[in-house]
């Protein structure tokens, strides 16, 4: 049973810090490669569609194979950079 | 063998229809309403015994998870706003976490392993930030298509580039659930189903496999809610910030 005197309990001064080094790097690894995959995917489907659409086969779908792969590297490139800049910011002395 | 992925099928308990439309009463739905129960009736349980000043167990449980939310919220959507959105993101971890959680109760179902499920929380989620985006920035909010810096040569390509990575995260959002609870269950599955068709000699190295994957699973139970709440407040933090 754990006591806790008056207002020394607050949830924001339970520091989740000892986990949070691991639990921040899982969400990074699960988020990554999705990210990826699903950008080239919804830049193919655009694609198809357009050339379904237009009649230009298969053009469309080679432009928006390029274009989602750029958009899912872009994805990826944002995330990675984010996580540079907040390891900077909340963890000085880093991980 | 039994199809590994036999036991995501769904079948009608109840046989009901509405207007033409399909409204069963299947598995998914009542493990859905078990997890809407749990977590209502987890907190009701604590602001039901009083919210004291010096908390009992349960209270201490429900503040560190309120409190872990909390900061979360106000790291990626700011400390100005946090206070609309917190409720909404609590309820989506708590209700995400109980679903997927409530999978791990052997016969019951997963209902987060149906992509129509996750897809429909995605979809909510991408038109919430949307509706949040045009109603803060009203047209201006279209400008979240150029990034900032960029040619004015480049902007034709951009935008395209810009329109995919946004359909891309509802998209990301709603298949990284689906998936990781799909594979962890159907792992689980051929792990225990090797267990089963072997004899004791070498069954026990499949089971005891099965055993670690399942502690796993209830880690990434954990991992995926939270997951899918950041990204939520990740996007909605987005088109709070323009840039």
């Amino acid at each position: 049973m754990f006591v806790y005197a008056e207002g020394q309990f607050s949830p924001r001064h339970i520091q989740m810090n000892k986990g949070s080094g691991f639990r921040q790097g899982l969400s990074v690894a699960f988020r990554l490669g999705t990210e990826l995959t699903v950008a080239i995917i919804i830049g193919a489907v655009i694609g198809y569609a357009l050339d379904r659409y237009l009649g230009t086969k298969p053009w469309c779908l080679v432009v928006g194979l390029v274009m989602g792969g750029v958009a899912g590297c872009l994805n990826v490139y944002r995330i990675a950079k984010g996580i540079t800049i907040d390891n900077d910011n909340h963890n000085p002395d880093g991980y | 063998m039994e199809n590994p992925l036999h036991h995501f099928e769904l079948h009608p308990i109840i046989h009901l229809s509405l207007m033409g439309f399909d409204i069963s009463i299947n598995k998914a739905v009542i493990a859905m309403w078990v997890g809407l129960a749990f977590v209502f009736g987890l907190f009701m349980l604590v602001v039901k015994n009083g919210v004291r000043l010096i908390p009992g167990k349960l209270q201490i449980t429900a503040e560190i998870a309120l409190g872990f939310i909390r900061d979360m919220v106000e790291e990626f959507i700011g400390k100005e706003e946090a206070h609309k959105y917190f409720p909404f993101i609590a309820t989506l971890f708590f209700f995400v976490l109980a679903c997927n959680l409530i999978g791990m109760v052997p016969g019951s179902y997963t209902i987060t392993s149906q992509l129509v499920v996750t897809g429909v929380f995605a979809i909510c989620i991408f038109v919430l930030t949307l509706l949040i985006g045009f109603l803060k920035h009203g047209f201006h909010f279209l400008s979240i298509l150029v990034p900032p810096g960029v040619p004015k040569i480049m902007i034709p390509i951009m935008i395209p580039i810009e329109i995919i990575s946004m359909i891309a995260r509802p998209v990301s959002l709603s298949v990284r659930l689906f998936a990781n609870m799909t594979a962890g269950h159907t792992i689980l599955y051929v792990l225990f189903g090797l267990a089963m068709s072997t004899s004791l000699m070498i069954g026990w190295l499949p089971f005891g496999f099965t055993v670690a994957i399942n502690g796993l699973e209830i880690a990434i139970a954990f991992i995926q809610a939270y997951i899918f709440t950041i990204l939520t407040c990740v996007y909605i933090g987005d088109v709070i910030h323009l840039h």
